[in-house]
């Protein structure tokens, strides 16, 4: 069983109609991986989450623990758990109900409970909670019935320090007892704190698909620079065909060309006042690499 | 299928609207006994103290929102999710409305019982033949039996409209108006002249139902078919509603 992977997906293309909304989506999670899936807004995070979960019309192969699924075959999903863009909540049952509904096991239900720290509110209706009370329980519902595989859409949406740090801890423990996870993030600094590997993905297409220790390496190979005259620099390696990236303050380029850009700056009287590698900062690569691929 | 039955059961269980529901089936049929004071005894108990029109009301309202409650609360996802195929989800639902249905029925019958005996005390001896030569008792319980008929098709309307139009309220209007008008419309159908014999067919039609064995004579002159035939169609529309509900449901974007 071990060598099966969690999920795995074979060049899925996800359609609304003729609009294609993911193209050609390939990539696995291992048991026990934390999968950062990761994009700008609209980039197809969810769609391929509900792809995955059969709930989009879709060409391509997506297997579940050695099972395909199809949009009208989902028994490949038995073992698996899914927050997706809000909780699935019915706000007239009370949480405990809420678990009950899809619980095969009691005791899981009340560790769950005491993990997240739900205990004071538990019997209370849901109707009554908080954003943050919702989310836990979303996320309770997701890890009932010890699934083999963990979809989970913003799950940090709502949720105080506390329970981010709750929630972080039990991912990683059901992470170390074999469960797979995908998850996708806005806050890139808290999936960094989690995460195995990073699928990148923009317009639909993955773009990068790397362990976190690579992408770290990829921060290496990109250098920070500052100036006396960043406004003429810029004009410079644009003349010269020098690819960056720019802020009010300072350029990040690529190691490759950092000798060309000494010559140039030197020629053109620029005093080269600060140039660090870049630090593996998961927000600022992605921005880079977005950047990058819009050209 | 059987877990999703629990799970629809369970929801039914523990929505308000469910028990409300049964209460204010009690109130509208005690109104309705001291409303139909002078009207006779046997119609009164055949048709359980007009409980099929209450019950087709409750089982539209809470009809229209099995599916609406699901799409507000992000849960038809995860219910999708979690079953191995959509026509679990769709029929489940299904189902667990044909059992309220049922719950209803035996809730009105026990009704119609305690009213019988305690508040009006009717004079009528249940084997007193009445109806198609039969004893009143029997007229009853056919009477809730053909009506189940009756709000199962009502049901597949409401599921068929709740996949079409997100509107809970939409939903809800246009199976009442089915409901309440389809009768005239039926009529206005039936205009046609040459081609009654075929609009006689149109699901409006059977509607009435329960309406017609109670009251033949009237009904089958506005339907122009007979109890059986009006039987054999609903059976048949349900299907076919059951079916067309579920194909758009498993076209709808989630």
């Amino acid at each position: 069983m071990k060598n099966i992977n969690a999920l795995q997906l074979d060049n899925v293309s996800t359609f609304v109609g003729k609009t294609v909304l993911v193209k050609n989506a390939t990539f696995e999670v291992k048991p026990g991986e934390i999968i950062g899936l990761i994009g700008p807004n609209g980039a197809g995070k969810t769609t391929i989450m509900k792809t995955i979960l059969g709930l989009m019309k879709f060409k391509g192969k997506v297997v579940v623990n050695g099972r395909e699924v199809s949009e009208n075959d989902h028994q490949a999903l038995d073992k698996a758990g899914a927050l997706i863009e809000h909780p699935a909540i019915y706000p007239f049952l009370t949480g405990k109900q809420n678990l009950t509904l899809y619980a095969h096991d009691q005791k899981d239900m009340v560790s769950l409970i005491s993990d997240l720290q739900m205990s004071s509110y538990i019997n209370n209706k849901a109707k009554g909670y908080s954003l943050g009370m919702k989310q836990k329980l979303g996320i309770a519902i997701a890890l009932l019935n010890q699934p083999q595989i963990v979809i989970l859409d913003e799950p940090m949406n709502g949720l105080d320090i506390e329970s981010t740090i709750r929630v972080r801890k039990l991912i990683k423990r059901y992470s170390d007892q074999g469960t797979a996870f995908l998850i996708s993030s806005h806050i890139l600094s808290e999936l960094q704190k989690v995460m195995t590997r990073v699928v990148l993905i923009s317009r639909g297409q993955i773009i990068l698909n790397k362990e976190v220790a690579e992408f770290e390496k990829i921060s290496h190979q990109k250098y920070h620079l500052t100036t006396d005259n960043n406004k003429l620099a810029k004009k410079i390696f644009a003349a010269y065909q020098i690819t960056f990236t720019a802020n009010e303050n300072y350029l990040i380029v690529s190691q490759k060309d950092i000798y060309k850009i000494q010559d140039l700056l030197f020629k053109e009287g620029i005093h080269l006042k600060e140039m660090l590698p870049l630090e593996a900062n998961l927000e600022q690569i992605v921005v880079d690499i977005l950047a990058e691929k819009r050209g | 299928m059987i877990y999703s039955i629990k799970q629809e059961l369970y929801k039914l269980v523990h929505r308000k609207i469910s028990w409300i529901a049964a209460l204010i089936l009690f109130f509208l049929m005690l109104i309705t006994g001291f409303a139909l004071a002078d009207e006779s005894k046997k119609l009164i108990l055949t048709l359980t103290f007009d409980s099929s029109d209450f019950i087709m009301f409750i089982l539209v309202i809470v009809g229209a929102t099995c599916f609406s409650m699901e799409f507000q609360n992000n849960t038809i996802l995860t219910l999708l999710y979690k079953s191995s195929n959509k026509v679990y989800v769709y029929l489940s639902k299904y189902i667990v409305l044909f059992i309220y249905d049922v719950f209803l029925h035996l809730l009105a019958l026990f009704y119609t019982i305690c009213l019988r005996y305690t508040l009006f005390n009717y004079q009528v001896n249940w084997s007193e033949l009445y109806l198609y030569h039969q004893p009143v008792w029997l007229n009853m319980l056919t009477a809730l039996l053909i009506d189940l008929v009756t709000t199962m098709l009502i049901i597949a309307i409401v599921f068929l409209l709740s996949c079409l139009i997100n509107s809970n309220a939409v939903v809800i209007t246009a199976s009442l108006l089915v409901t309440l008008m389809g009768q005239s419309i039926s009529s206005d159908l039936m205009n046609g002249g040459k081609l009654v014999g075929i609009m006689k067919w149109n699901p409006f039609n059977m509607v009435d139902l329960t309406r017609q064995y109670a009251n033949y004579s009237m009904y089958a002159l506005t339907t122009q078919l007979n109890n059986q035939e009006l039987l054999v169609g609903s059976l048949v529309y349900i299907f076919i509603f059951v079916i067309a509900g579920y194909l758009i449901f498993r076209r709808k974007r989630f």
